[in-house]
């Protein structure tokens, strides 16, 4: 998928785990847990939202390429 | 909310006698078995390390019952089962501690899939009124990527809290060679009118051992 369709699944995801951030205003390159006030049982919610917009399963070892917006967006964009 | 968490814990502070006993623990042996058990699974069935810090809880409260109830009446009243409190940060700012009711028969997937339910509707205030009171005992942790260690307040009439620390690397001794492992702190906080430190210690084994031994949780 393109970098607009990876920013956009990710931001539908992370509107759902923490409605009342606004990811837009979230630096993309700050640590998106801290950021966005996810712990560990949201992340892996994140994880399977993710996994299953892009349909593909986002393993553990791929959990690093989540850290910032920027990098997830790429990462989505080169999964998805 | 604050208001409601501050009176409890002035009361708590004020009539609780303290007292803490810490071990920091390898979690080399929990942690690659986590990796290993989750490599094929999908996310949703994916285990996650706090989960493994309420098993331990679990075993340990099985195991040293005196640490399991509440103080009443003078008096302590050890717990038939655990009802297993945890402590989450609700978005927006504050504390519930809603329970895991009779939670010593649920293996790690069980309690993981409790604890996903529990805690994504504490998150966003959507507990009933039944889940918030009861437990008889209560693990606190403040993330993965937390602090050393958490120094925790109990909520009565509870006897003890568990502080879970964050997961740290620290250099580490084994069999005479000095190697990095990845570790915990738990931090147990005890009533002292309701148990003594050894007590607490037995406790503390317990749970070490549960971490040491992974697949048998």
């Amino acid at each position: 998928m393109n970098t607009d369709r990876a920013r956009e699944v990710l931001f539908d995801a992370l509107g759902q785990l923490a409605p009342e951030v606004d990811p837009a205003e979230i630096d993309p390159t700050a640590v998106l847990r801290d950021a966005a006030d996810l712990d560990s049982v949201d992340f892996l919610e994140l994880v399977a939202q993710l996994s299953e917009a892009i349909g593909v399963d986002i393993r553990e070892d791929d959990y690093p390429q989540l850290d910032t917006i920027d990098s997830a967006v790429a990462f989505l964009a080169a999964r998805g | 909310m604050r208001a409601a968490i501050a009176n409890l814990m002035a009361r708590s502070n004020a009539e609780i006698p303290h007292y803490y006993v810490t071990q920091t623990m390898d979690l080399g042996p929990a942690l690659a078995w986590l990796r290993a058990h989750n490599a094929d699974l999908p996310a949703r069935q994916r285990l996650i390390p706090s989960v493994l810090f309420l098993r331990a809880t679990v075993l340990a409260a099985l195991e040293v019952p005196d640490l399991n109830g509440h103080w009443v009446d003078g008096a302590r009243r050890t717990a038939q089962r655990v009802d297993l409190g945890v402590a989450v940060a609700t978005r927006g700012g504050g504390l519930v501690t809603p329970a895991i009711p009779d939670a010593g028969g649920l293996k790690v997937d069980d309690l993981m899939a409790r604890l996903a339910d529990l805690v994504s509707r504490a998150r966003r205030g959507n507990l009933k009124q039944a889940e918030m009171a009861g437990a008889s005992i209560t693990v606190s942790a403040l993330g993965e990527n937390g602090p050393d260690a958490l120094y925790g307040v109990i909520f009565p009439p509870q006897v003890a809290l568990v502080g879970v620390g964050g997961i740290v690397e620290r250099p580490w001794a084994v069999d005479g060679m000095l190697t990095v492992r990845p570790t915990v702190t738990i931090a147990l906080a005890a009533d002292h009118r309701a148990s003594d430190g050894r007590t607490a210690s037995a406790f503390l084994a317990v749970f070490a051992h549960a971490l040491e031994h992974p697949e048998e949780l």
